[in-house]
Formats: C-alpha cells, sequence, structure tokens
C-alpha cells in the first residue's frame, strides 16, 4: 500500500490515523533499512520467514561407519589353480583393512573341458579296430577332440590327412560308444548317456550337407536367371497340353470313323488328312464294301482294350465314371453331328437300351462306347451306300452323265435300288441282318438325308466318279 | 571390469607397414613406428676407434642399446657388419648410403636382425620398460610357418626373458575386437590382403585367402600415375622453401648424390601414401574410363609447394582393389600384368574364401564379414563391398559388411583385439610360461597357441 501511494504520490502518512500506522510499523521485528530495496534485502537473509525452508536432519550425515574400514590397493603376484606350472603374474588387489584377499583366482573357475573319452591300448585292440582308420589317426582325432573341444570343423581343418567332418564324427561317436558300452558293467544302465541315446547317422548327416550346399552355392544372379528360364518353360509346357488336347479330341472323332489306321499311340499325327482317304478308301472297295464292314468291327473291336485317356478329353487324377462317359458322348456328339448321335440314341431305344448307361462300370462303359461308335458307323455307311446306289442308277440310265451335277434320283429308282443293296447287304455280318427289316420302313423318314448326301462336298464326288470311270475302263 | 584383470601385459604388433605396441587394457597403442629400418654397410661406416671397455658392457647387458645403433646378441666380439637405424625420426633423416630394408617379406618374417632392432627400439624407447616384468601377447599372421613361431618365441624367451608369452593370429584378435568368436576377418593391410575364416575363435587355415595387392601397392600406382602424369614427386629431404615474402615461397632444390634409390623411393611413397590417402575414394561400381572422364577433379598440394588436381585416378586406384586386371592399365606397372590377371578382386576373395568352409558354418560368416586394416579406412570401401557381395552371394544367405566407423579403429583393429584378449581374467591361464618353455622347448608352442 505504501508503493501504491508511492506511485500516485500521496503522502504516506495519512492526517489523523499516522499513529496507528507508526505503531503497525514500529512493531515489525526489522524494519528495511534505507537505501536497500526489499528484495534485495530478502536475499542476503535479511527478514527471516515465517517458517524454515529446510530440514536440518534431512541433510547428508558423514557416515561414520565407512571410517572404520581401511581400503587400499596393492600390486600382489598371484598364481591359478588352472595353470599347469607355477606362472606367477601379478595384479592389483584390494586391500580391506591390511587383510589380504585369499583364496584361488577369480577366473579359475571358468576353465571348463569337455571331458572326451580316452581308450587304452588293449580296449583298442578288442573294440575299435577299423579298416580305414589307422590307429595313430584315431589317436590323433582323439588328441585334437581334448584340445578343441569337440570342436569338428577346426579338428577336420588341422588334421594334417583330409578327412571330412562327417567321417571324423562318425569315427569319434562310434568309437567313445563302444568304449562306454564296453566299459559299463551289469549293474549299470547306461541308456541315458547322450553317447548310447543318439546314434551318428553319416548318410543323413552328408545328404543334409550336400542339399545345403546346392542352395547355398547359386548366386543371385544365376538366380534370376533360373527364375526366367522357368517361366519359360511353364509357358512351354502350357502351350505343348494345349495343342495335345486339341489332337486328342481329333483322336476321338477319328476313331469314331471306320479307319484301318494303327494303334492310337501313332495317332498323334494330324487326323484330318486321315479322313479324307479313308471314304475314299471306302468308295474304292467298291465291290469290297462287304470286306470293310467286317473290318470295320474288327478295327474298332481292337480299340475297345484302349483307355479312356486316348480318346476324349484328359480325364482329371479321380473322377466319377459317369461323369466321364458324359464327357466321352458329348465328344462323339460334337464331332458326329447332333442328328446323328439323335439318330444312335434312338436305335438304342428301340432295341432296349438304354441311352444313359444304367450302371457305368468300366467294361459297360466300354461297351457302351463301343456300341455307339459301331452305330455311328453303320449310319454313316449306310449313308454312303445309298450315295452310291444313286450315282449307280444315274450312270445306268445315263452312262454320259455328269455327276458332279447334284440331281436327286427319282423316289421309285431309290426305292428298288435300295432293295437291291439290301440284298446285296444281308449276305453280310449278323448286325446288318437284324437292321435290315426296320431300314426298309424307315426309308420315308430319311429320304431327305442321301439327297442331302449327294449335295454334300462335289469335289470328293467328282474325285470319286473318276475313279469309277477309271476302274470301269 | 567383470571380465578383465590387468596383469600390464604388452600388446606387439608387427605388421607389414607398421609395428603397433602398447599396454593391455587401453584403446590405442601407444607406439607407432614403420616396418623398415634403414640400414648402412660396413664399408661406408666412419671408422670407430677401438674401445674394449664399451664392448664388454655391451656384450654382457642385452638390455642396454643405443637408439641408434642395433647390434645383434652375439655381436659383442665381432664388429658388426652394418648400422640400423630404427623409428620415426631416426628414418626421417637422410644418411648417406642408407638403405631401407622391410622387416617383412610376403607377409612373413625375412631378416631377423632388422626384426630385433625394430622390437629393442620399441621396448626399450618407445615404452620404456623391462621386457622381464611383462608377459607379451604377439600378434602373428594367419598363415605363419611352424618355424617362425618358434623362432619367435627362441628370441623372446632368450634375449628378452620375457615372464609369459602368447602368440595370437591376427584374424583371432579382429574377430575378438568386434567382439564376435565367428566371423570372416578381410584385412586389407600393407603388403597384402588376407581373407581368413575364423570359428569359435580359431582361424581356418584352408580357408585363408591371400592377395598381394595392399596399401603399399596401390600407394606405389599412385606415384607411377603421378609421375606419367609429369608431375615430380621430390622427397622431402630434396628442398628447402624460403619465404622471401610474407606467404610466398621460393622453392630451392637441394642435391644429395650419395642417397640411396631405396631411400629415394621410401620417401616418395610417403608422399604418394598421403595422397592415397587423402583423395581417394572407392567408386560405387566398376570402374569404367569412359564414366569417370569429365569428373571434376579434387586439388592437393605436394609438400613442396606445387598443387596437383587429381581426377579419374581417384576412383581409379582403389578400383585396382576390386578389379586387379585394371593395373594394365596404369602406367609403369605393366610388370604386374601377369600377376593381375591370376590375382581376382575383393569379392571373390570372399566367396572363394567361404566356399572352402563347412557348409553349416557359411550363413554365419556371410552375415559377419568384418573390415580390417589401414588400406580398408578408404571411404565407401564398405558400401562397395557389401553392395558387390550381395550381387554375387547366394540369396539364401543374409550379406553384411561390418566396419568400425572411426578409421584409427579399423586401422589397429588387430592391435585392440590384442589388448582386449590379454586384459581377460579367464585368459591368463593361456600363456605359455618361461617354465613351460624350458621344460618343453619351443614347439610347445603350437600345443599352448593353437
Amino acid at each position: 500500500m505504501a508503493d501504491a501511494k508511492d506511485i500516485l504520490g500521496l503522502p504516506k502518512v495519512a492526517v489523523g490515523s499516522g499513529g496507528d500506522k507508526r505503531r503497525s510499523s514500529k512493531t515489525a521485528a526489522e524494519k528495511k533499512p534505507d537505501g536497500v530495496s526489499r528484495e534485495v534485502y530478502a536475499l542476503i537473509g535479511g527478514l527471516p520467514p515465517v517458517m524454515p525452508a529446510l530440514d536440518q536432519s534431512s541433510l547428508k550425515k558423514k557416515k561414520a561407519a565407512d571410517s572404520a574400514k581401511k581400503v587400499a590397493w596393492k600390486w600382489r603376484v598371484f598364481t591359478s589353480s588352472a595353470r599347469a606350472d607355477n606362472l606367477q603374474l601379478s595384479h592389483w588387489e584390494r586391500v580391506v583393512d591390511g587383510v589380504e584377499p585369499s583364496g584361488d583366482y577369480a577366473f579359475a573357475k571358468y576353465n571348463k573341458a569337455v571331458d572326451v573319452v580316452r581308450y587304452t591300448e588293449e580296449e583298442y585292440a578288442k573294440y575299435l579296430n577299423n579298416s580305414s582308420w589307422s590307429k595313430e589317426e584315431t589317436d590323433q582325432l582323439f588328441d585334437f577332440c581334448e584340445q578343441f573341444d569337440l570342436r569338428f570343423i577346426i579338428i577336420a581343418d588341422r588334421m594334417p590327412t583330409s578327412r571330412t567332418v562327417e567321417e571324423l564324427k562318425e569315427r569319434y561317436y562310434s568309437a567313445a560308444r563302444a568304449i562306454v558300452l564296453s566299459r559299463t558293467g551289469p549293474a549299470e544302465d547306461v541308456t541315458d548317456h547322450p553317447l548310447v541315446k543318439e546314434t551318428y547317422s553319416i548318410q543323413y548327416e552328408t545328404e543334409r550337407k550336400k542339399a545345403l550346399g546346392v542352395l547355398l552355392s547359386q548366386s543371385r544372379q544365376k538366380e534370376r536367371e533360373d527364375a526366367e528360364i522357368l517361366a519359360e518353360a511353364k509357358r512351354i509346357t502350357e502351350a505343348r497340353l494345349a495343342t495335345k488336347k486339341a489332337e486328342e479330341a481329333e483322336l476321338l472323332s477319328k476313331s469314331a470313323t471306320a479307319t484301318t489306321t494303327t494303334t492310337e499311340a501313332t495317332n498323334k499325327s494330324p487326323t484330318t488328312p486321315a479322313r479324307p482317304p479313308s471314304p475314299a478308301q471306302t468308295a474304292q472297295a467298291g465291290p469290297s464294301i462287304a470286306v470293310t464292314v467286317p473290318s470295320a468291327p474288327v478295327v474298332s473291336g481292337s480299340k475297345t482294350g484302349t483307355s479312356p485317356a486316348a480318346f476324349g478329353p484328359r480325364p482329371p487324377r479321380v473322377y466319377l465314371r459317369s461323369a466321364y462317359l458324359g464327357q466321352v458322348v458329348q465328344v462323339s456328339t460334337t464331332q458326329a453331328g447332333v442328328r446323328a448321335t439323335k439318330r444312335v440314341e434312338q436305335l438304342l431305344e428301340e432295341h432296349g437300351c438304354r441311352p444313359k448307361v444304367k450302371c457305368p462300370t468300366k467294361r459297360v462303359c466300354e461297351e457302351h462306347m463301343e456300341l455307339r461308335r459301331e452305330l455311328l458307323a453303320l449310319l454313316q455307311l449306310e449313308k454312303q451306300v445309298t450315295w452310291k446306289e444313286n450315282e449307280v442308277s444315274v450312270l445306268r440310265e445315263n452312262p454320259y452323265a455328269d455327276l458332279s451335277t447334284p440331281s436327286t434320283p427319282k423316289r421309285a429308282h431309290r426305292g428298288s435300288d435300295h432293295e437291291r443293296v439290301l440284298t446285296r447287304a444281308t449276305a453280310v455280318g449278323a448286325e446288318t441282318d437284324s437292321f435290315s427289316g426296320e431300314r426298309v420302313g424307315k426309308r420315308d423318314h430319311k429320304r431327305k438325308a442321301p439327297a442331302r448326301f449327294s449335295e454334300a462336298p462335289p469335289s470328293p464326288h467328282q474325285k470319286r466318279s473318276r475313279k469309277m470311270k477309271a476302274s470301269d475302263m | 571390469m567383470y571380465g578383465g584383470d590387468e596383469v600390464s601385459a604388452i600388446v606387439l604388433d608387427l605388421g607389414s607397414h607398421s609395428c603397433k605396441a602398447g599396454y593391455a587394457g587401453e584403446d590405442a597403442p601407444k607406439a607407432v613406428l614403420p616396418s623398415w629400418v634403414g640400414s648402412i654397410d660396413a664399408q661406408y661406416l666412419p671408422p670407430e676407434p677401438e674401445q674394449p671397455t664399451k664392448m664388454a658392457i655391451d656384450g654382457e647387458n642385452n638390455a642396454v642399446a643405443d637408439s641408434k645403433t642395433g647390434k645383434s646378441a652375439d655381436a659383442a666380439a665381432k664388429k658388426p657388419t652394418r648400422k640400423l637405424y630404427t623409428g620415426v625420426q631416426a628414418m626421417g633423416y637422410r644418411r648417406d648410403y642408407m638403405e631401407v630394408i622391410p622387416a617383412l617379406k610376403d607377409g612373413l618374417i625375412n631378416d631377423w636382425e632388422v626384426v630385433e632392432s625394430i622390437w629393442d627400439h620399441t621396448l626399450k624407447d618407445r615404452l620404456m620398460i623391462d621386457p622381464k616384468e611383462h608377459p607379451m601377447l604377439l600378434a602373428e599372421p594367419s598363415f605363419n610357418t611352424a618355424q617362425h613361431r618358434e623362432k619367435v618365441v627362441e628370441l623372446m624367451f632368450e634375449k628378452y626373458q620375457i615372464p609369459a608369452l602368447f602368440l595370437a593370429k591376427n584374424a583371432v584378435l579382429t574377430s575378438f575386437a568386434s567382439g564376435r568368436a565367428t566371423s570372416l576377418v578381410v584385412d586389407c593391410g600393407g603388403g597384402s590382403t588376407t581373407v581368413a575364416a575364423v570359428h569359435d575363435g580359431y582361424v581356418l587355415q584352408k580357408a585363408i585367402v591371400r592377395s598381394p595387392i595392399g596399401g603399399e601397392f596401390l600407394t606405389d600406382c599412385m606415384l607411377k600415375t603421378l609421375e606419367s602424369r609429369g608431375i615430380t614427386m621430390r622427397p622431402r629431404y630434396s628442398f628447402k622453401r624460403k619465404e622471401i615474402r610474407p606467404g610466398e615461397f621460393e622453392l630451392q632444390v637441394l642435391d644429395f648424390p650419395n642417397t640411396t634409390e631405396s631411400y629415394k623411393l621410401y620417401m616418395q611413397r610417403a608422399v604418394a601414401a598421403d595422397v592415397k590417402e587423402s583423395v581417394c575414394r572407392v567408386p560405387d561400381v566398376l570402374f569404367e574410363e569412359s564414366a569417370y572422364a569429365n569428373i571434376p577433379t579434387t586439388p592437393y598440394e605436394l609438400p613442396d609447394g606445387q598443387t596437383i588436381e587429381v581426377g579419374a585416378d581417384r576412383f581409379k586406384i582403389p578400383d585396382l582393389m576390386f578389379n586387379p586386371s585394371l593395373v594394365q592399365t596404369v602406367p609403369g606397372m605393366e610388370k604386374f600384368a601377369e600377376t593381375g590377371s591370376s590375382v581376382r578382386g575383393l569379392p571373390q576373395m570372399v566367396i572363394e574364401s567361404i566356399n572352402k568352409c563347412d557348409v553349416d558354418i557359411r550363413r554365419e560368416l556371410f552375415s559377419s564379414i568384418l573390415l580390417a586394416g589401414g588400406t580398408a579406412a578408404m571411404q565407401q570401401i564398405k558400401e562397395r563391398l557389401e553392395k558387390d557381395l550381395i550381387e554375387e552371394a547366394p540369396q539364401a544367405a543374409r550379406v553384411k559388411v561390418l566396419a568400425s566407423g572411426n578409421a584409427i579403429e579399423r586401422r589397429f583393429s588387430v592391435w585392440i583385439g590384442g589388448s582386449i584378449l590379454a586384459s581377460l581374467g579367464s585368459f591368463q591361464q593361456m600363456w605359455l610360461s618361461k617354465s613351460e618353455y624350458e621344460e618343453h622347448g619351443a614347439s610347445y608352442v603350437h600345443r599352448k597357441c593353437p
């Protein structure tokens, strides 16, 4: 308040209240001396604080206990029990109260060694004789084992004879094991001894090291190159696989048509050029149609024993035969045409066979597929026969007629021609006999087919007609 | 120190470039001196007056030796054939007819008299100790032969009468300096480069790979390159610089016709070595002339005042370690061309050494490759080596090159390892003591110091 009044310039002591003020100021124990500001006076310990700041009892007291001990450092000579000789070295030691430290060298207890099994001469002669290891070598090995604490990599490095680490280990472990076993008395049980419990397998170790060596021998550059090569190889195999599948699919359709080709192993050759020659062959052997028909079942018969992998799509490792059968049927459908397959199935039904097989065992499936193939072959042969008959009839009417122009033969002629063909065909195999009756009845349905067949590729037709003429002449 | 117990052992490391000595337990050697001595043949020495008494005293007390003359142990009776001058000061002073003789040749001790002279000088003049009171730990090359070891043991016990001795291999000491028991040590020293594998504290001797390319080889290349560019490398004794005006110096060439060629070369090499150490850097990729044709040059001032500009050579010289066939392009070094083709670069040496080891430890070796030696203190050598090794090494292994950041530590890593080893408490049982030597003979060292 006095400061504020100072600042304002008001008189310090008010008139009338001056007496109180004087009293109160005098009751203060000390008064701040003039010339020294209040803060500075407080710094040098002027007006005492009300409460003491520091508790004197909490300050550090001189430790009386320390002064009782007298510590000195002395340069003393020492020996160590870990040494065989009595070498005396000196070092600084802490001497307390004149009492010098006694006892062994503090670091002597760290002198540990591996207890290597050592043998005597008789034991060697009795148990350890080995053709590939001489006694001196075995002795040296055991010496090194003791010196280097069984660090076999270093032992292999220092041995004068070049032996691999595995050979050294094997010799040591087998020898030590033999000694330990021979030394145990009848009462002792030594099966817990680590040498007896685990045997060293040199074969396994050598293999393992070889594999590790291969793993660690490839540098990063080579590994990058290897990865590239592998990617390339993968692409090539996939491409090959795709072409192989395409070939196999064609193979299946080729086997459905009557061919005289050899086994499916050689069927890798392109099948498309094989197909035109086969109808050509059948066309050429005009009078020998009878021969080809029996040969067809023979050929198809030879193919029953083939594995499903040669025909149709490549099956997976484990598959349901019924599903696979469906696949194979699908393939043959696409190859032969939907109409032909429907005909086949119709025929099957009429004769009491189910188009869809009830129990698809391997044998049943094979027989079924064979049946289908034969039916298809039959249908195709029928077509060809009618076609040829048409040609014959046309030529008979008009020997100089141009067979290349498609001409629809008259119905009446067709009917008679068919009769004649039938009589010829009936001389052939059992299957055709059974079908002959129905075929006549079904002529009406199939009128379209022969006509269409004659419209079909003119160039092979032309070729056939030419050949016929040549052979006629 | 928990595992430490100082017995005031001395660690002595005689390398092909310099000799390092000091107390065990310290972190740097106290005495570092060059591994060469100057020697003046007897015919050039001024005739000495006959002093039989002095000779007799010298003969009895072998411990007393003048710093300038080093006589062999039993030379008291006969006149010395040559006078040897050891130490930095003695060698720095030019003397007529003084030849410079190296102590080591191909990494192994060649001239025993020279070695004795160096040890004398080190122990008595530099460290000023009495060998009788201190056990000695000596560092030896990893490929040291049995005869050399026995000779060293004999010399130490007979001449210096030390109480205990231990011979440790350089690679093992470097490995211990970094705290590892298993590692692959790449020691790029002065005379040669050695790659050695250490497993569990023992060197695998069948996996040591050596190359003659070391710091001195690189210095020679630098010298030849600078000379071919027309720069005269004047050794320090051959000129005097007088200050004619403040800041300006005038060069005065002095001529000393009786200076030997070897001394001149020695002094020139000293200058070239300094150029190499200050200016050279290892390139990041294989050196090609075309790539570095337009690189900015670095200036360097030679002791005689001329300033030279070093350009692509900065990178070419260190790349000799990685690509030794470059030596053919260095002018004046054609005689090394044949050796250059058979010598492999540093990364190939590392891979070769590791492949000679057992398969089980290869991974561990790849992940702890240590760099040591004076030449390894060059800039960027660690990064370049790591990069090259990752390229060449198998993918299954993780490659890690370790080097201490401090150039001093890299240079003295062998000595530091010795200092650590000799001050360990559990090492004190491994010394070869005098009594053991007297009982079993010098060949006992092979048993005690494997």
